[in-house]
């Protein structure tokens, strides 16, 4: 785990200082959809602040992810986070570990944005005041407080995929999952949405094409065909996989 | 999120609980259906249109509106004056048109928040007798109201590509790639929905579920 | 149902409505003829019968919050006190026939045109004539009308539905073809 220094804060966390990170260890897990195996006797464990997967379409990367909350079930081996069966206790794990998709339209489900974020809180048994707390912190800590009572399909692609992670933080996760994060952003966006993530204090595993996004990230892990085949620092990583795929 | 037809305004109807508006358009409707006496119909209608009057539209705005219903009546008044008789057109298209204004007056001072916490409200006998969950109901109808004008706006945007390439009549350009999107997008949907802790569990609802902590401020 | 049925039942719900949006033909005159009632019979030959009728329940449920859905613009208490408001009721059978029948169908699907024509017939028995059963049903007894004279007043609209018929049938098979999708 990285501990940063002030003057680098805001380009690397200091998630594991507040608790704000588990420890994720997937045993010898298999997956298989759709006939296809997804994932090939997967056995790694993931704890640091941040943390990058990359690998080709179809290599596995985003069913790696979805199995860490128990949203795909592995037919061979156990997934835990902090100790915690991701398919067993999947509740409790999704308390604690947010899940940002691609596509915010995706993954909003309210048709205003208050009430969206609203949602995830309902569903985990937390009062209306306090609901109310936290959606204005969780829009204002993203610097969109204005939108709170806009309606969703006025919104742009990118204030959308800001309002879909503010649904995520509002929980106050330990661990934020994101798939392929900038993967509908325009350039603007794609900015903000890497200074946010720079800045986030919970630990954060990313899966992107967007390579420069894992650049400064301690760790980054390559995944093909369902079989982890690097891992190590995102130099060393990125380096292998931009010359893999020339 | 579509509009709804409801309009703003203080009106007594306005004020006046939901419930309460739709348990008497039913009543109003059902009464109605037995009586034939055309003059009585007749005060019915003149009671509609004060009903609607009251609701702070004006007297076009009503005839606006109801063009539509209007125009199906007088279609259907003209087919029972001349498969039946005068009488029998006049009848029910007095009867229709009362309870089409009132019909109207309690949709313009409704809220479309209003009547879902109706909507609600019935699901729970609903899911006493065992012919829904609740919760997920709500949810399907909400998720409804969310995505009509994104998928509207998908259908236009088909719409406008197959122009581009000639192919704007085609019934099947336009249903195959939209119906596809749904089903894909589907997929990704439910994962969202599941991974944000849906369905509540009503057991502990006020509690934190993962500490069993009541929440505190920050 | 699960979480995946909810997300099928409200986007389709949503393709319904849209439907009612957007001109068939965009450049018809006079008359704009929308493809709502198609939509109700692609619930039903794609998502099933429970699915398919959910959906159109929800679409129902939307009207009933006051809300523009029905082709035309339409929604409100009023439309389930009118005289077309058996053709909506009706929606919710006709879709859960046309699924039934799909999936008994189903079983016995051989080649590509085959399976189209067993559809078409799901969607006519679905979204025609059990449809237009429960609307003539009301015009004739809300209307006071009498059956015959309810029956040919409605008649008249068949040739249409028979063409979204069809058109259901081919859309339903191109989709499948794109998409696994079991139908419940």
């Amino acid at each position: 785990m990285s501990d940063t220094t002030p003057e680098s804060a805001g380009r690397a966390p200091v998630s594991g200082a507040m608790g704000l990170s588990q420890t994720i260890v997937f045993s010898d897990v298999s997956v298989v959809r759709d006939g296809r195996i997804a994932l090939d006797r997967v056995s790694i464990g993931f704890e640091e602040a941040r943390i990058g997967i990359v690998g080709l379409n179809g290599s596995g990367k985003s069913t790696l992810l979805r199995a860490m909350i128990g949203l795909v079930k592995p037919s061979a081996g156990t997934i835990t986070v902090d100790g915690r069966d991701a398919v067993g206790e999947a509740r409790a794990v999704r308390r604690t570990t947010g899940l940002l998709f691609q596509n915010p339209d995706d993954q909003i489900v309210m048709p205003i944005v208050a009430e969206d974020l609203a949602f995830g809180l309902k569903n985990h048994g937390f009062s209306r005041a306090e609901i109310a707390v936290r959606v204005a912190g969780a829009l204002d800590r993203l610097g969109i407080a204005g939108l709170s009572e806009r309606r969703i399909h006025e919104l742009s692609g990118g204030e959308k995929q800001l309002v879909a992670l503010a649904g995520v933080l509002a929980l106050a996760p330990k661990t934020v999952l994101f798939d392929e994060p900038t993967a509908h952003l325009d350039l603007k966006n794609r900015n903000r949405l890497r200074d946010v993530l720079h800045a986030l204090p919970e630990q954060a595993i990313v899966v992107s094409h967007d390579l420069d996004l894992l650049a400064e990230f301690p760790r980054v892990v390559m995944i093909e065909a369902g079989r982890i085949v690097r891992d190590g620092s995102a130099e060393a990583v990125l380096g292998h996989y931009r010359g893999a795929n020339r | 999120m579509i509009a709804s037809l409801a309009r703003p305004g203080a009106s007594l109807l306005h004020r006046t609980p939901a419930a309460r508006k739709l348990a008497g358009l039913a009543l109003a409707a059902t009464v109605l259906f037995f009586v034939e006496d055309a003059r009585l119909l007749a005060g019915a209608v003149l009671v509609g249109l004060v009903a609607a009057r009251s609701t702070g539209a004006t007297f076009a705005a009503i005839g606006r509106d109801l063009k539509g219903p209007a125009l199906v009546l007088a279609v259907l008044g003209l087919v029972d004056w001349w498969l039946i008789d005068g009488t029998t057109a006049l009848v029910v298209v007095l009867r229709l048109g009362a309870i089409a204004l009132l019909a109207h007056a309690v949709t313009v001072t409704t809220t479309t928040a209003e009547l879902t916490e109706v909507m609600e409200r019935l699901f729970l006998p609903a899911e006493r007798l065992g012919l829904l969950d609740a919760s997920r109901a709500a949810l399907t109808v909400t998720l409804a109201i969310r995505f009509v004008p994104l998928i509207t706006q998908e259908a236009r945007e088909i719409r406008a590509a197959q122009a581009a390439r000639g192919l704007e009549g085609s019934i099947l350009a336009l249903a195959v790639p939209l119906l596809v999107r749904i089903v894909v997008r589907a997929e990704t949907l439910a994962d969202a929905i599941d991974a944000r802790g849906f369905p509540p569990d009503r057991s502990s609802s006020g509690r934190d579920q993962e500490t069993n902590e009541r929440p505190r401020s920050p | 149902m699960t979480t995946r049925d909810i997300s099928l039942v409200a986007l389709m719900a949503a393709v319904i409505v849209a439907l009612g949006l957007v001109p068939a033909i965009p450049l018809s005159a006079g008359v704009p003829i929308t493809l709502q009632s198609m939509g109700v019979m692609l619930a039903g030959l794609i998502l099933g019968p429970k699915r398919g009728a959910a959906a159109v329940l929800v679409v129902i449920a939307l009207v009933a919050l006051g809300l523009p859905v029905l082709s035309g613009g339409r929604g409100g208490l009023g439309v389930f006190v009118g005289p077309t408001a058996g053709f909506l009721f009706g929606w919710v059978l006709a879709a859960f026939v046309a699924g039934f029948l799909a999936q008994v169908f189903e079983a016995s699907e051989k080649s590509t045109l085959v399976r189209t024509v067993q559809l078409s017939g799901a969607a006519i028995l679905g979204g025609i004539v059990v449809l237009y059963a429960c609307g003539i049903l009301w015009l004739a007894f809300f209307v006071k009308m009498g059956l015959v004279k309810a029956f040919w007043v409605s008649v008249v609209f068949t040739p249409g539905d028979l063409v979204k018929a069809i058109a259901a049938a081919l859309i339903t098979v191109q989709v499948r073809r794109a998409v696994a999708i079991e139908r419940k």
